[in-house]
């Protein structure tokens, strides 16, 4: 499934935390906002790990569910690329 | 899912939160979460974190370790499954059994098929070229496949066709700057055999993975026999793969020029040509892209890509080893 992941979060070193937690289930595409595409279970641990840190009084997570349907229909206009999944190399940028 | 391919020599591998985090000279080349990886190879020299290695093992990721020059190493597999009984098929179909024979036929005439196939389309998208001599042998090296019970002389048969189609090889190669004369290894001299060598190492990698998944031992294979230390079940079943992935890559990476002359590095002692990190890189986005795409499976009449392909034949052989179906069906495509 695909998932748009919005926060707001009062306390710095919290948000950093969920930051941080986020960046291992999807990418980063604008301040408080991720793209993540999961997995039933992987969703379920995402959101359990999440669950865990917040305060529910100052802080809130959204999660809005895209269909198979809308995520072609995204428009983007400048900002992050979007990640290809196929292959990652790791090596220096200028060697 | 995709694969991770460290290719800078002294990077550090670590883990961070649920993430691969690849480091060198202290900076961040790479971070990308262990949900999105499905396998890593590291070429040349790193260094991998405990903490990253037990990850993956956890994750069941393979890590593959090959040299600089694509040479392979060796891998670091999870446990195999608790699967016992796919093992304990395999090993009791070992040596000239009825199973053993159908299977090497199979893989047999699956690579020689493939090899047909991939040399009529050539020969019909390029009218100039005239490989009817090569097509013949090929096809007189798998008429007797069928009626042949005996794995020695099935091998032998292998052999010919293999050498039927290395024959003409040169002939697939449309640009001026490279040229084929015969299949060289241990190491390559020519930059063609060091692209197919290092094509076969990466195809290597991932049968292996697949036969893991399936719960065989990829160390008793049928065609190959046992030698310490070889995959001999993941070389099996990469048979059927070497045309339709490393061999069309290799060409057409070849054929637009992607690579030139000044992409290989040749090593003065030894002659062994190997690729620079920056055709490397190339060749591996190459490789990748043809191992996602997709095409119609023949048996299943579904879509798949070769990724998922590889997962699928290696099913289908624990299929027919654990005696759910009649027949191995190699992966042909036209």
């Amino acid at each position: 499934m695909n998932v748009i992941v919005s926060y707001d979060i009062s306390e710095d070193k919290r948000r950093t935390k969920i930051h941080k937690i986020l960046k291992s289930y999807g990418q980063w595409v604008q301040y408080s906002v991720f793209e993540c595409y999961l997995t039933d279970t992987q969703y379920a641990k995402l959101r359990s790990r999440l669950n865990k840190l917040i305060k529910p009084e100052s802080d809130s997570i959204l999660f809005y569910f895209l269909c198979a349907c809308c995520v072609g229909k995204v428009e983007r206009i400048g900002g992050e690329k979007i990640r290809d999944d196929t292959i990652f190399f790791a090596e220096c940028a200028d060697g | 899912m995709g694969t991770v391919y460290v290719t800078q020599d002294d990077a550090f591998v670590g883990k961070i939160d649920e993430r691969l985090h690849v480091k060198f000279d202290k900076k961040t080349i790479l971070d990308v979460p262990l949900i999105k990886i499905d396998g890593v190879v590291i070429l040349g020299r790193a260094t991998i974190s405990p903490a990253a290695i037990s990850e993956l093992l956890e994750r069941h990721i393979p890590l593959t370790f090959l040299t600089n020059n694509g040479c392979y190493l060796g891998t670091l597999q999870p446990e195999v499954t608790k699967n016992i009984f796919v093992r304990k098929a395999q090993w009791q179909a070992i040596g000239e059994s009825a199973q053993a024979i159908h299977l090497v036929q199979g893989f047999v005439r699956g690579k020689l098929k493939n090899y047909r196939n991939f040399l009529i389309r050539r020969q019909r998208e390029n009218s100039n070229l005239d490989l009817s001599v090569n097509v013949t042998r090929l096809e007189q090296a798998i008429a007797p496949i069928e009626t042949t019970k005996n794995i020695n002389s099935l091998r032998g048969l292998e052999g010919a066709g293999s050498a039927a189609y290395f024959a003409c090889f040169n002939q697939l190669i449309r640009t001026t700057e490279f040229s084929f004369n015969n299949r060289v290894r241990r190491p390559p001299t020519d930059p063609v055999n060091s692209l197919l060598s290092f094509g076969y190492s990466l195809l290597r990698h991932d049968i292996q993975g697949a036969v893991n998944i399936a719960g065989f031992d990829p160390y008793l294979g049928y065609l190959h026999c046992e030698r310490y230390g070889r995959p001999s079940l993941a070389l099996d079943l990469m048979e059927e793969f070497r045309p339709l992935i490393v061999d069309a890559v290799v060409l057409s990476t070849l054929n637009k020029q992607l690579l030139t002359p000044i992409d290989f590095l040749t090593e003065p002692l030894s002659g062994a040509v190997s690729l620079t990190p920056e055709g490397r890189k190339r060749f591996l986005q190459q490789y990748a892209q043809k191992k996602q795409s997709e095409f119609k499976h023949p048996v299943l009449g579904r879509k798949c890509s070769y990724q998922e392909a590889f997962e699928l034949q290696a099913r289908l052989l624990a299929k027919y080893l654990m005696g759910e179906t009649e027949k191995y069906p190699p992966l042909v495509l036209k």
